[in-house]
C-alpha cells in the first residue's frame, strides 16, 4: 500500500484546526455583568425604598400634598413652597448662568487668541469647577445677600431670599456651564468653521449660524447638568439662610413681598422634614417630597433631550 | 463604434479627445486619398503642373500627421486611458504613421512623372496604371471608412480587397516587359517603381484595417 | 450636458456682487468685474498675479518665493509632494490663511490688478468672490436648500432665493438628484453629492474663481470623475485653481500645471519652493526640470 503524501489542503486543515476555551474573556465579562448587575441593583433598593415610602402620601393625600404649602402638621404639610422655590432659583439659573457661561465658552473658544493668559483662565474655570459648593456658599452671603440688601430687596427676609440664592446657585454652576460649551465647541470640526469663511462669512456670521448650531446639543446637555446640579444643591442654601423650618407668605402677599421675603427649596424641605421629631414627615412625606424632586429633574431632562433631538434632526 | 458619447460618459472630455483624434485620422486618410486621385490625373494625362500642388497638399498632410502624433501622445499621457482606448490611441500612433507613408508613396509617384518629363504616350500602360490607381484608390477609401467606422472585420476585408490591386500591378509589370523596347529600359524602370509605390499604398491600407480589427477585437486579424 | 444650459439659460442670474445691500458698510474691490465675461473661452487674461509669495507659520517658513500667474477660465493644478507648500499657496488666493493667527504673508498677489492684501480690501469681500471647495465635503448640517443659500443670505440678497439655489445646484449638476428633497439634512447625501453641494455653496455667492483643495481625494472614483467632468462645464464661467495629490487628476483635468517641491536646509527646515510651471502637456510629455521628471515619472526622492 502506498502512502501518499499529505495534500496542501489537508496540511491547512490541519495548521486551522483547533478548539480554545477562552477562560480569561468569559471571566473577564462575568466580572462586567456583576458590575452592572451591582450598580443596578442598588438604584432598584433606592427607588423601591423611596417609592415605597411615597406611595401613602400620594395615595392619601393626592394632588393636594404638591399644592400645600409648608405645614407644621403632617396630615396638611405639601411641597408647593419647595416646588416654587426650586423653580425660582432654576429660573434664575437659567437667565443670569446660561447666557454669561456660553458667552465665555464662546468668547474662550472663537475669539480669545491662544496663550498663556487664555490657558490660564481655562485651567482655572476647571479648578472652579471642584471648589465644593460650601465655599460658594459663604460666597453668595458674603457678597449677594449684601448686594441684595444694598440695592434695597432684602424685603422681610434680610437678603436672604430667592434673589440672593439664585445668584449664587448660578455662580455655582457657571464653570459647568463654560466647560461643557468650550467642549461642544471645540468638537465641532474646523472645516465647518472654513466652509463659512469660505462663502464669505464673517467671524461673527460663522458662529451665529454655524458654530453655535453645531454645539447646540452639546451646549444643552452642559445646561441640564447645571440646572440638575441647581435643583439638587443644598449646602450654600443653607449657608446663606434658607428658610429651613414651617414659614408661609402672607395670602395677599406682592410678587416682590414673594421674591423679597423667606423661600425654601425642594432638596432644603426634604432635609428639614427628615429632621422633624414626627416620625411621619421623615418615614412618608419626605420620600414623597424626593419623588417630586426626581419628576422634576426627569422633566426637565426630558425637556433638553426633546430640543437636541430637534437640533440633531437637522445634522444626520 | 467603441468611443462612448451617452449623456451618462463622466469622462467627456477625454471622450471628445479620442473623438477629435479619430475624425482627424479620417481627414487624414481623406487627404491623402484626394492626393492620389490627383496623382492618378497627372500621371494619366501626362500633367506636370500637377506636380507642385501635390507636394504642396503633402506638406498639410505632414503638418497633420506630427499634430495628431503629438495630440495622442499627450492624450496617452494625461489621460491613462486602458482597454479600447489604449487599444485605439496606440493603434492610432501606427495608422497615422502608415496614413503619412502613403502620402509620401503619392508624392514618390508624382516624383517619377516629373523626373521622367512626363510618361510615354503609351495607352495600354496608361490605362493600366489608371485602373491600378482606381483600385488602390478603392481599398484605400475603404480603409478611410474603416478609421470612421470602426467595423470588426475590417483587417480581412481589405486584406481581401488588396489582391485586386497585387494582380493588377503583376500584370503591369508582365506588360512593361513585353513593351520594354518601345519604351526604354529607364522609362520602363520608372514605371515598375510607379507600380510598385502604388500597390505599397494598398499595403498601408490593409495594415490600416488590421489595426482597426485590433481596436475593436484586441486580435490581429491573421494572429490565430 | 444639454439639459443644464437650458435650465441655466432660463434661470435668471444670481446676485451681482456690490450690488446686494449688505447691514454693515465694507471696503469693495472696486476695480474687480462684477459679472461673469462672455462665453470666450481662454483669454490668456490673468487673474491672479503671484509675486515673490512667502508664507511663514511661526517661526517655519512653508512656502518661499512663488512668483505664477493665473489665467482666465482655466485650470491651473497646484501638484507636489506632501508638505510643498500647495495648499498654503492656494489658502492665499482667498486669505483663508487669515484666519490661521500665526500666519504671515510675504511678496504679493494681485487679482485683477488690486493687491489682496492691500489696507482697503476686506477678506470677507475676497471669500465672496473667490469662493473654496475643500478636501473633505464639509456641508453645513442643515437642510441642501440652506446649505446653497447661506452664502446669498449673508450676503444680503434680497432676491428669488429659489432660483439661486437651483441655479447653483444645476451648475454643479445636482439638482436633478436633490430637486424633490431639498429640505432634507445635506449629510443625508453620498460623499460624491455632498462635495457637489459644497461646489454648488460655492457658486451660490456667484465668484469668478473656485479653489479647490483636493476636492476629491475622499471619493470614490467614480464620484471622482464626476467631479472632473464638473470642472470641465465650470471652467467655462469660472477660473478654477485645484490642489491634488494625484498626479493623473492634474493631467486629466488641468490646463496648466505646477510643480512644488521642499528644500530641506541645513537646520533640517523644510521650505516648499515652485520648481516649474507650465502648460500641463508639457509638464506631463516633456517637464523642464529633472525633479519635476522624478515626480511625475515615480522616481522620487
Amino acid at each position: 500500500m502506498v502512502v501518499s503524501a499529505p495534500t496542501t489542503t489537508e496540511i491547512v486543515a490541519q495548521h486551522l484546526a483547533g478548539k480554545r476555551v477562552p477562560i480569561g474573556s468569559i471571566v473577564f465579562r462575568a466580572a462586567l455583568l456583576m458590575a452592572l448587575l451591582t450598580s443596578l441593583l442598588i438604584l432598584v433598593t433606592l427607588l423601591t425604598s423611596i417609592t415605597a415610602g411615597a406611595v401613602p402620601t400620594f395615595q392619601e393625600r393626592g394632588l393636594d400634598f404638591i399644592t400645600s404649602p409648608l405645614s407644621l402638621d403632617p396630615a396638611t404639610a405639601g411641597v408647593w413652597s419647595g416646588i416654587v422655590g426650586s423653580a425660582g432659583i432654576a429660573a434664575l439659573v437659567t437667565v443670569i448662568a446660561f447666557p454669561l457661561g456660553i458667552g465665555t465658552a464662546v468668547y474662550l473658544e472663537e475669539y480669545a487668541s491662544r496663550g498663556r493668559l487664555t490657558n490660564l483662565l481655562r485651567t482655572n474655570v476647571r479648578n472652579l469647577a471642584s471648589v465644593p459648593s460650601i465655599v460658594y456658599g459663604l460666597l453668595g452671603l458674603a457678597i449677594f445677600v449684601r448686594v441684595v440688601n444694598l440695592i434695597g430687596l432684602s424685603g422681610t427676609s434680610s437678603g436672604r431670599n430667592i434673589l440672593a440664592a439664585g445668584v449664587t446657585m448660578a455662580v455655582l454652576v457657571l464653570p459647568i456651564v463654560i466647560i461643557t460649551t468650550s467642549e461642544a465647541l471645540r468638537a465641532v470640526p474646523q472645516t465647518i468653521r472654513e466652509a463659512g469663511f469660505g462663502v464669505g462669512a464673517t467671524k461673527w456670521e460663522v458662529i451665529r449660524h454655524q458654530v453655535i448650531p453645531s454645539a447646540a446639543p452639546g451646549i444643552l446637555t452642559g445646561a441640564v447638568l447645571a440646572i440638575a446640579r441647581a435643583f439638587g444643591e443644598t449646602a450654600p442654601l443653607l449657608v446663606i439662610g434658607v428658610a429651613t423650618g414651617f414659614f408661609a407668605a402672607a395670602a395677599d402677599a406682592t410678587f416682590v413681598e414673594r421674591v423679597t421675603g423667606s423661600y425654601t427649596a425642594l432638596p432644603v424641605v426634604i432635609l428639614s422634614w427628615s429632621k422633624q421629631n414626627d416620625v411621619q414627615f421623615a418615614d412618608t412625606l419626605a420620600p414623597a417630597a424626593i419623588v417630586v424632586l426626581l419628576a422634576m429633574l426627569l422633566t426637565a431632562n426630558a425637556a433638553a433631550i426633546i430640543i437636541r433631538n430637534r437640533f440633531d434632526r437637522n445634522q444626520q | 463604434m467603441n468611443i462612448p458619447t451617452s449623456d451618462d460618459d463622466l469622462r467627456s472630455r477625454f471622450s471628445s479627445l479620442l473623438g477629435e483624434i479619430q475624425s482627424g485620422l479620417e481627414t487624414m486618410g481623406s487627404l491623402v486619398l484626394e492626393n492620389l486621385d490627383r496623382a492618378g490625373i497627372a500621371m494619366a494625362e501626362s500633367r506636370l503642373d500637377l506636380v507642385p500642388e501635390i507636394k504642396n497638399a503633402d506638406l498639410a498632410i505632414n503638418e497633420m500627421y506630427t499634430r495628431l502624433d503629438t495630440s495622442t501622445f499627450e492624450t496617452i499621457a494625461r489621460q491613462a486611458p486602458v482597454a479600447s482606448d489604449l487599444r485605439f490611441l496606440v493603434s492610432a500612433t501606427r495608422m497615422l504613421y502608415e496614413i503619412e507613408r502613403s502620402g509620401d508613396l503619392v508624392v514618390n509617384c508624382a516624383k517619377m512623372l516629373e523626373r521622367e518629363g512626363g510618361f510615354p504616350d503609351n495607352p495600354l500602360l496608361r490605362a493600366r496604371i489608371a485602373d491600378i490607381v482606381a483600385a488602390v484608390g478603392s481599398v484605400f477609401g475603404q480603409c478611410v471608412t474603416a478609421i470612421a467606422e470602426l467595423p470588426a472585420d475590417a483587417g480581412i476585408t481589405l486584406d481581401a480587397a488588396d489582391d485586386v490591386v497585387d494582380d493588377l500591378v503583376s500584370i503591369l509589370y508582365t506588360e512593361i516587359g513585353q513593351q520594354a523596347d518601345e519604351i526604354g529600359l529607364t522609362t520602363a524602370v520608372a514605371l515598375t517603381r510607379v507600380g510598385r509605390f502604388l500597390e505599397r499604398i494598398a499595403d498601408h491600407a490593409v495594415n490600416i484595417g488590421e489595426h482597426v480589427t485590433y481596436i475593436v477585437t484586441a486580435k490581429f486579424p491573421n494572429a490565430d | 450636458m444639454t439639459d443644464l444650459t437650458e435650465a441655466m439659460s432660463i434661470s435668471p442670474s444670481v446676485p451681482e456682487p456690490g450690488v446686494v445691500a449688505r447691514s454693515t458698510p465694507r471696503v469693495t474691490l472696486a476695480d474687480s468685474p462684477s459679472k461673469h465675461p462672455p462665453e470666450t473661452g481662454p483669454t490668456g487674461e490673468a487673474v491672479f498675479d503671484v509675486r515673490n509669495l512667502s508664507v511663514r507659520y511661526g517661526d517655519n517658513v512653508a512656502v518661499a518665493g512663488v512668483s505664477m500667474e493665473i489665467h482666465k477660465n482655466e485650470i491651473t493644478a497646484l501638484i507636489g509632494p506632501s508638505g510643498c507648500g500647495k495648499s498654503t499657496v492656494l489658502r492665499c488666493f482667498n486669505r483663508m490663511n487669515d484666519i490661521i493667527e500665526i500666519a504671515r504673508i510675504e511678496g504679493s498677489i494681485s487679482y485683477h490688478g488690486v493687491d489682496l492684501y492691500g489696507k482697503s480690501v476686506d477678506a470677507v469681500e475676497v471669500r465672496r468672490r473667490i469662493g473654496m471647495v475643500f478636501q473633505k465635503p464639509n456641508p453645513f448640517p442643515k437642510s441642501i436648500y440652506d446649505n446653497v443659500a447661506f452664502g446669498p443670505k449673508i450676503a444680503g440678497f434680497s432676491g428669488d432665493m429659489d432660483d439661486v439655489v437651483r441655479d447653483a445646484l444645476e451648475r454643479a449638476a445636482l439638482w436633478d438628484e436633490v430637486k424633490d428633497r431639498l429640505k432634507t439634512s445635506a449629510y443625508a447625501l453620498s460623499g460624491g453629492q455632498q462635495q457637489r453641494l459644497c461646489i454648488a455653496r460655492a457658486i451660490a455667492t456667484n465668484p469668478d474663481v473656485l479653489l479647490m483643495d483636493e476636492p476629491a481625494s475622499a471619493l470614490d472614483p467614480i464620484a471622482t470623475l464626476r467631479i472632473e467632468d464638473l470642472m470641465q462645464d465650470l471652467k467655462h464661467d469660472y477660473t478654477i485653481v485645484i490642489v491634488t495629490h494625484n498626479m493623473q487628476q492634474a493631467a486629466r483635468v488641468s490646463d496648466r500645471t505646477a510643480f512644488f517641491n521642499i528644500r530641506v536646509d541645513d537646520q533640517g527646515q523644510r521650505t516648499g519652493y515652485l520648481v516649474e510651471y507650465a502648460g500641463t502637456g508639457t509638464i506631463f510629455t516633456n517637464p523642464n526640470q529633472q525633479a519635476t521628471e522624478d515626480y511625475i515619472t515615480g522616481r522620487f526622492g
